[in-house]
Formats: structure tokens, sequence, C-alpha cells
């Protein structure tokens, strides 16, 4: 079963087509014409539009997997990927649940706890503070660290109940700041100190690992290019401009996090990486929006591994047999208005025409006429593009993206095509203040 | 496929309700067969949403009562009979679910117009039931 929807959910059903696995796939009713219900070889309506009653309905899509007798379910990305009971409740019911085990993702789902187990497991973590009890003990810590410190929401999230500290005299009003906000915004005041890294690269690194106990690692990927909320737009892989010993030191440390922990699967460890410093930040315990750019660069299809794993399978190759060739570069297409603050756009799609030619992937579950719903992810296709080198990968990408026609809603390809064309990106020097500042200056 | 002249009679009774009310489109699903019923929309359906089961409906109409969850499909016993009139709300049927057993309601009097799922099929949401005719 694959229990997700758009492009993640036809990738998936690719993969199974191809290893001769036959699919259910399930939908909402908002999505009744989608390209993932008609290309699966059974499909199943679990729900009215709103995903909390429909692709978030465990109830429904367990029944649905018994009842159509599933073997497995392939959470995707988003929705029940990182539900660790959702994962509990699939073994429960005899269904293998295609990701890790229920235990590392509650882990490594809750950021304290991951950041302890990397800890324990010898990888550089942001330098922080426990959970302040007032101004003093934050004052203490602070200095400990030593300034720029970010004061954060221990329930936080987008930006809610934080505070920058640049000096100490600072400190008291923005920790009754960020209390109060985290309050209100949370119910739930209470805050932490983190070191402020400013304006880091965001690099990220793939990792497999099989149920006999073989981790290896799949490269990275610089994912820096970053809306103000975060969210990624341009990803590539390899990361330009990363020394040898950094880069060795990523590898070395997610592989070891994974064999700490036992990892299984596909897995993501997130890093920012300031200079030669790199910290972890976080480890996703699923499948990718970006991983085709790692798919490209090493020839591995990770959902197909992922399946494999999943069924008892040894990966069957070691470290030294994984060798990266080329670069990619990968442009998220979202439904979105950039000069609105990236609003969300709903509607339907009058015309679309992708691009091809040689070195193209577009992963997409956009058809003429295909509605585009106001209840889920705006992300409509990504565009990758495949080169011997960077900067043929990037104009191949500019070629392709001059090529793509999506009419009727909004979309996010002319800011990509100004992102690829600027000094920064073409550069390889950029982080995540990057789009940021793009975008503050074109105001 | 179903027998022809067991789907000239389904078709008939189809289109005899199609004409009384203002429904756009009926059918009714059995098994790998549908027999669906439609003309050009003018007026809205007078279906209720999935989830009927909860929904409480105006008399003088066609009630879709559909499936609100995924299960298995049971008719209750004594099974109820297509023609059948209801003269109070009853339960209909069951959707078997992890276990547990939901019941459909009939959610009112009426007349069976049809049952369009057969007993012990897998339902999903929405999908229909039973046609009533609530007058």
């Amino acid at each position: 079963m694959i229990a997700n929807r758009g492009e993640i959910a036809l990738r998936i059903n690719r993969a199974c087509q191809e290893l001769g696995v036959r699919t259910v796939a399930v939908f909402s009713e908002a999505d009744r014409d989608s390209l993932h219900v008609r290309q699966a070889d059974e499909a199943f309506c679990v729900g009215p539009a709103p995903a909390s009653r429909s692709y978030l309905n465990i109830p429904n899509i367990i029944s649905t997997a018994l009842i159509l007798g599933c073997d497995a379910i392939h959470p995707g990305y988003g929705f029940l990927a990182e539900n660790a009971r959702f994962a509990e409740i699939c073994a429960d019911h005899g269904l293998v649940f295609i990701g890790p085990r229920p235990n590392v993702i509650a882990a490594m789902g809750d950021k304290a706890t991951a950041k302890a187990v990397m800890r324990e497991a010898g990888v550089a973590t942001i330098p922080g503070s426990d959970i302040l009890p007032g101004v003093p003990a934050a004052a203490d810590a602070a200095a400990a660290i030593g300034y720029p410190v970010l004061l954060k929401a221990t329930a936080g999230g987008g930006g809610k109940g934080m505070r920058v500290v640049g000096r100490p005299e600072e400190l008291e009003r923005a920790f009754a700041g960020a209390t109060a906000e985290a309050e209100a915004s949370f119910k739930d005041g209470r805050v932490y100190l983190e070191k402020l890294i400013s304006n880091p690269r965001h690099i990220e690194v793939q990792v497999l690992g099989d149920t006999f106990g073989n981790i290896v690692h799949l490269g990275e990927r610089d994912c820096s290019m970053q809306k103000p909320s975060h969210q990624k737009l341009i990803e590539e892989s390899p990361a330009a401009h990363l020394s040898p010993r950094v880069r060795s030191a990523l590898y070395d440390m997610a592989v070891r996090a994974c064999k700490h922990v036992g990892y299984t699967n596909a897995g993501t460890l997130e890093f920012l990486a300031a200079g030669d410093a790199v910290y972890f930040m976080e480890m996703n315990t699923r499948i990718q929006v970006e991983h085709p750019v790692t798919e490209m660069v090493f020839g591995i299809d990770l959902v197909k591994e992922q399946i494999r794993i999943a069924a008892g399978e040894a990966l069957g190759y070691s470290q030294r047999d994984l060798v990266a060739r080329g670069h990619a570069v990968e442009c998220r297409i979202n439904a979105e208005d950039p000069r609105n603050n990236f609003a969300p756009q709903a509607g339907v799609v009058a015309n679309v025409v992708f691009p091809g030619g040689p070195g193209i992937r577009v992963d997409t579950h956009l058809y003429p006429g295909a509605a585009v719903p106001p209840y889920y992810d705006s992300m409509l296709a990504k565009v990758v593009a495949y080169g011997d080198a960077r900067e043929a990968a990037i104009s191949r990408l500019e070629r392709a993206l001059g090529e793509t026609v999506v009419e009727g809603v909004p979309t996010t390809i002319g800011l990509c095509l100004e992102i690829l064309a600027s000094h920064a990106f073409r550069s390889g020097h950029y982080d995540i203040g990057s789009l940021p500042a793009m975008l503050s200056s074109a105001v | 496929m179903p027998e022809t002249a067991n789907v000239a009679e389904r078709v008939r009774r189809l289109a005899e309700f199609l004409a009384q009310t203002d429904a756009v489109r009926v059918s009714i699903q059995r098994g790998g067969d549908t027999i669906e019923v439609a003309r050009p929309a003018r007026t809205a359906s007078s279906q209720s949403g999935a989830g009927g089961r909860g929904e409480h409906p105006s008399p003088g109409r066609i009630d879709t009562i559909k499936a609100d969850l995924v299960g298995v499909f049971r008719l209750s016993r004594p099974a109820p009979a297509e023609g059948e009139i209801l003269e109070a709300d009853r339960e209909l049927a069951y959707i078997e679910a992890l276990g547990i057993r939901n019941p459909v309601h009939s959610l009112g009097g009426g007349r069976i117009v049809a049952i369009a799922s057969n007993d012990g099929a897998a339902v999903e949401y929405g999908q229909p039931l039973f046609l009533l005719d609530r007058r």
C-alpha cells in the first residue's frame, strides 16, 4: 500500500511496478482523479478532502490494507511517515512498515532525545542548554556557550518564541519576550538556549541501513537555498565548496550515529555547517523530497532499496562500491505566489508542458486539467538536471525550466530561474540566508 | 455480467426514481458491475453526503446512504430487502472495521430502492450502500 498522494505516491508506484510488486493507492475524495489513483493496481477512498480525515486516518488506512491483503505500507514523506505510533500499529496488524523501527522513529522524532542520542554517539550538536527556569540560569548558560545565542521555545516551531541575544544586557528582555510568546503560541512557555550559528549552510547526508547492521551513506545534499520559512526550494548533490575534511566528518558522523541507534531503511541526517564546524540538527526517518539528486549521482533507486530492505534483504554492497558521479540539481515547482509571501495557490492546471531531453528527470503528478486542491502541500513537481559537472547541471536545469509550462496557478518557476542565474548560486557560495536576502533586495 | 432481465429491471427502477426526483445520477454497484442512470445536470443532486449515517434526511426524496468508513459491509439480520418499506429508523447493515462492528442505520422510514453494495464486500469511504425513497 502507498499511504500518500501526489508525486511521491507515483514515485513509489513506479518502484513497485519495476519490482513486480502490486500496489494499492489510497486517496481522499479531493484526489479521486489523481494520477496515483489511476496508476496503482487498486485504489481505495479513505476519507474526505481534509488530510486529518483521509491521509492521516489511521483506522481507515489500516483497514484498507488488511481488507485488500497488503503486505507492507510505504508512507512516503509527510503525513504518517514519521509517526512512530502508526509504525507500531502496522506491526501489530502484521503489516510491514517501510521505514525504521518504531522506537527509532520515536527517538529521532523528538529533537531533544535525538540530540542526546547523537551526543552519546559522539556526533557534534549545536551547543545548548537544558530548559531554563529563569533569567539567572539563562545568563549562566549563555556565558558558558558564548554569545550570540538563540533563545528557543521547547514546544517551538515557525520561529515563535525565538529571540536572538547578541549581548548579556539584552538577555532579560529577550527572555521575557520569548517565554511570553511561547506561552501564547503553544501554551508552554519553557525556553532553552542554543549557540547562534549565523547563516549556516544546510547540508544533509543520505543513509541506508539493512536489518543485518550494514550502514552506508550516499553522500550529501546541499539544501541551503530555502525560503524564509526554511522550506527548501533548490537542492544539489554534491555540495559545492565543501572541504574534504568537513565532508569526511559529515559522512563519519552520519554512519556512526546510525550504527549507534541500529538504524534501518532510508534516512537523512541534517547538519548545519559554518566554515569547518558542522553540527547535527535533526534526523528524518523517511525518504526525502529531494532524494532524486542522490539517485542521479549514485545511480541507485532509493525507493527500491527501501522496499528491498523492508523485505529483509541485505544491502548487497558496501561503502566502497558506492561512487558518486557528476552533479545533480533539483528545483521544486510549487503552486505558490513568491511575490505574496509564498502563499499556497489552489485551482485547476489548464495546461502543462514538462521538459525532457538528456539528463532531465521530472517527478510530478500533474496533467492538463488536474486539480490543485487547497488541502495539501503545494508542491507540483520536481525538475532535476544531471550533468558531468555542476555548471553543466545548472545550465541544463535552466534550459529545462525554460521549457516548462504550468498554466492556471502561479508557480515558483520564475523564482527558481532567478536563483539559478544569481551570482550566489552560480558561485556555490550560498547559505540559508541567501534566498531571504535576495527576496528582500528585490522588494 | 449480471443477467440481462435483472439489469433491465434495475435500470427501469433507477430511471423511475430519477424521473420522480431531481437527482442527476443514480448508480448501483454489485461486485465488478455498475449500473448507472444519469441525465443532464440542471438541478442539484439530492444525494446525502458520505457520512450519511449521522445526517437526518428530509422527507420526499431519494437518499443515498454511504459508507463513512472503510471496512467490510454486512447486512444486518433479518436482512433488509429491496422494495421493503421501513416504518421507522432501523439498523440495515454494519461495516466491520478492525474488529469493530459499526452499524448503518436507515435514519428514518422509507422504501429501500436498492441495496447498492454486496453483503460481505469491502467498501471504501463514501461508497453508496442503500438508496432510500423517503416519500
